[in-house]
């Protein structure tokens, strides 16, 4: 088990794309981008389940993952080990995420259409900050400098 | 100098990692202690005002000038109870005020019609990313394309969006919104801080928003019976103003003698006899909970039962005619001795009539129209100095309670035949 530092924060707003790579019980890798790694707990996130595709299948079949998310304030990014725990379908984990989807889906005409089937809960098993990829920026937003 | 241990590199790195961390946290609570200060002010200002348009003002600026918040709008919930309106705004041109959102409409909509607070801290890529998905449902039939939804208040090019709903209890009042056209603009200190302040500013808002209602409910009252005024102010399914049918008894009175008086007394006179009569006559509609449709001159429309239904309509109507024909002999006693031949004339009729809002756009009347009023008016015309004359229906209603002559078929104005009518002689003392 393993614990989220404060910072990775920023990397799971839904900024910049996030990636997961995912197994199929025969061993076949998938990698895709996604829109968001929400963050649960210091322990856990959630990955949304709106439509059937690859990722969702494979970890039923093999609960094993690894996301790589980026911090849009300081393009730091983690690798993170995760373990498919479970699937919520209320609650408010379920909640958060859904009316974000909703709010969205609304901007684009396809409420009702694009629905949150699940939000998937992951273990994060370990922790790894990639060092020697952060690059320097000049106009990285801080929250607080609002112009 | 001694050698440094081996496993001293990662300790001095752990030392200096927590340092920076405990910096951080310093930092962070020396932000909260000074933004939850400056909140408590914002809360004694807000609190300090009943003007709804301040309160909103004195928000928004607060926020502005504490938070750094540049760019804020409050919407608030109307009667339909389905959609938030824009009431002021900062940061926008134009101001958007006046600009609907329904529930479930886009950020703001979905946290009106969830009641929940929503952080988004990339608009553009998510509805970038949406599109796409779209276009490819497009692409492969599942959906037909168009349809996107009207353009919603706020930034165009918004890409940090903080929304939290306004709510008293567990009532929504209305949004508060807080936008950047930068992404990742906001935090979870932000909510807590914008919660603090929402918090109050709904109490606010509810407080000044009910004072306005009190204060418009006194203002109808000026024009419109009390019980009209409060079923207007409330309105919802039994408002008043909405076209519904109902039994009432109607009653006219006008002043005989009132034109000649008015042809030949000053007109300073003449209003001045009005002021007293419609004074005493006001005195006894409300004592009776009549409702006044209209007063001409000299000439009054009373009707009972409606909007707030009676037992006894017909009973109210006959006292209240009773007292206003001693109260008028008290006051002619007085006019006459000024010269002045003036007597009141009463007709009562009851039967079912259509009332409801009648007017045009800025100019609105609660009237009623009906077989019944028409009664009601030829009578108090055929009236002597005096007279109250009853229709057959109020005549029958009445009859334990009051003493009445037969006056025989009368033939009225727009009456194909001869209409009964009773004179109401007095009330009968009580048993």
């Amino acid at each position: 088990m393993a614990t989220l530092p404060e910072e990775i924060k920023a990397a799971m707003q839904g900024v910049i794309p996030s990636h997961v790579v995912t197994c199929a019980a025969d061993g076949t890798p998938n990698a895709t981008a996604i829109s968001q790694v929400y963050y649960v707990d210091p322990e856990h996130v959630a990955l949304s389940h709106q439509f059937f595709n690859k990722t969702v299948r494979n970890v039923r079949e093999n609960p094993r993952a690894l996301l790589w998310v980026i911090s849009p304030l300081t393009l730091d990014s983690w690798d993170l080990e995760v373990e498919f725990d479970h699937a919520e379908t209320s609650g408010p984990v379920f909640e958060a995420m859904d009316m974000q989807i909703e709010a969205i889906a609304s901007i684009v005409g396809l409420k009702g259409i694009f629905k949150l089937k699940s939000a998937d809960i992951y273990r994060v098993a370990s922790v790894t900050r990639n060092v020697g990829e952060r690059i320097p920026l000049s106009d990285i937003v801080e929250p607080r400098e609002r112009a | 100098m001694a050698a440094e241990r081996p496993d001293a590199q990662p300790l001095r790195e752990q030392l200096v990692q927590n340092q920076k961390t405990i910096d951080r946290l310093n930092r962070d609570l020396a932000r909260v202690s000074n933004e939850v200060r400056i909140i408590q002010q914002i809360s004694n200002e807000i609190t300090s005002t009943l003007d709804l348009d301040e309160v909103l003002r004195i928000v928004l600026r607060a926020m502005e000038r504490v938070l750094g918040f540049k760019h804020s709008m409050i919407l608030l919930t109307d009667l339909t109870a389905d959609r938030v309106r824009v009431a002021a705004s900062l940061g926008y041109e134009p101001s958007g005020v006046g600009a609907e959102v329904a529930f479930g409409e886009g950020v703001i909509g979905v946290v009106a019609g969830r009641r929940k607070l929503m952080r988004v801290a990339h608009v553009g890529a998510s509805v970038a990313y949406f599109r796409t998905v779209r276009a490819r449902l497009e692409a492969a039939g599942q959906v037909t394309p168009g349809g996107e939804v009207p353009v919603l208040p706020g930034l165009p090019e918004a890409q940090s969006q903080l929304a939290l709903p306004l709510l008293v209890k567990d009532r929504l009042v209305g949004v508060l919104v807080v936008e950047s056209p930068k992404p990742n603009a906001f935090d979870e200190l932000d909510e807590v801080l914008l919660g603090i302040v929402g918090n109050q500013a709904a109490t606010a808002i509810d407080n000044a928003r009910t004072y306005q209602m009190v204060e418009s409910l006194s203002r109808l009252k000026r024009f419109f019976s009390p019980q009209l005024a409060e079923a207007i102010v409330k309105g919802g399914a039994d408002d008043p103003l909405k076209t519904h049918r109902r039994e009432v008894t109607v009653v006219f009175l006008d002043l005989r003698g009132f034109t000649a008086f008015a042809e030949t007394a000053d007109p300073e006179e003449v209003m001045g006899v009005l002021r007293e009569y419609h004074a005493e006559m006001g005195k006894l509609i409300l004592a009776h909970e009549g409702t006044l449709e209209r007063f001409t001159g000299d000439g009054m429309m009373i009707f009972f039962n409606d909007p707030v239904p009676l037992d006894d309509p017909a009973e109210r109507a006959v006292r209240m005619a009773v007292a206003m024909r001693d109260q008028v002999a008290a006051l002619t006693g007085r006019w006459r001795k000024r010269g002045y031949d003036l007597g009141l004339g009463v007709g009562i009729a009851q039967g079912y009539a259509t009332i409801g809002a009648i007017g045009f756009e800025g100019r609105w009347d609660y009237g009623a129209i009906g077989n019944v009023t028409n009664l009601a008016a030829r009578l108090c015309g055929e009236a002597r100095p005096g007279q109250i004359l009853l229709s057959a229906r109020v005549a029958s209603e009445v009859e334990d309670l009051v003493e009445t002559q037969e006056v025989g078929a009368l033939t009225l104005k727009g009456f194909a035949r001869p209409v009964q009518a009773f004179d109401l002689l007095q009330l009968k003392p009580r048993a």
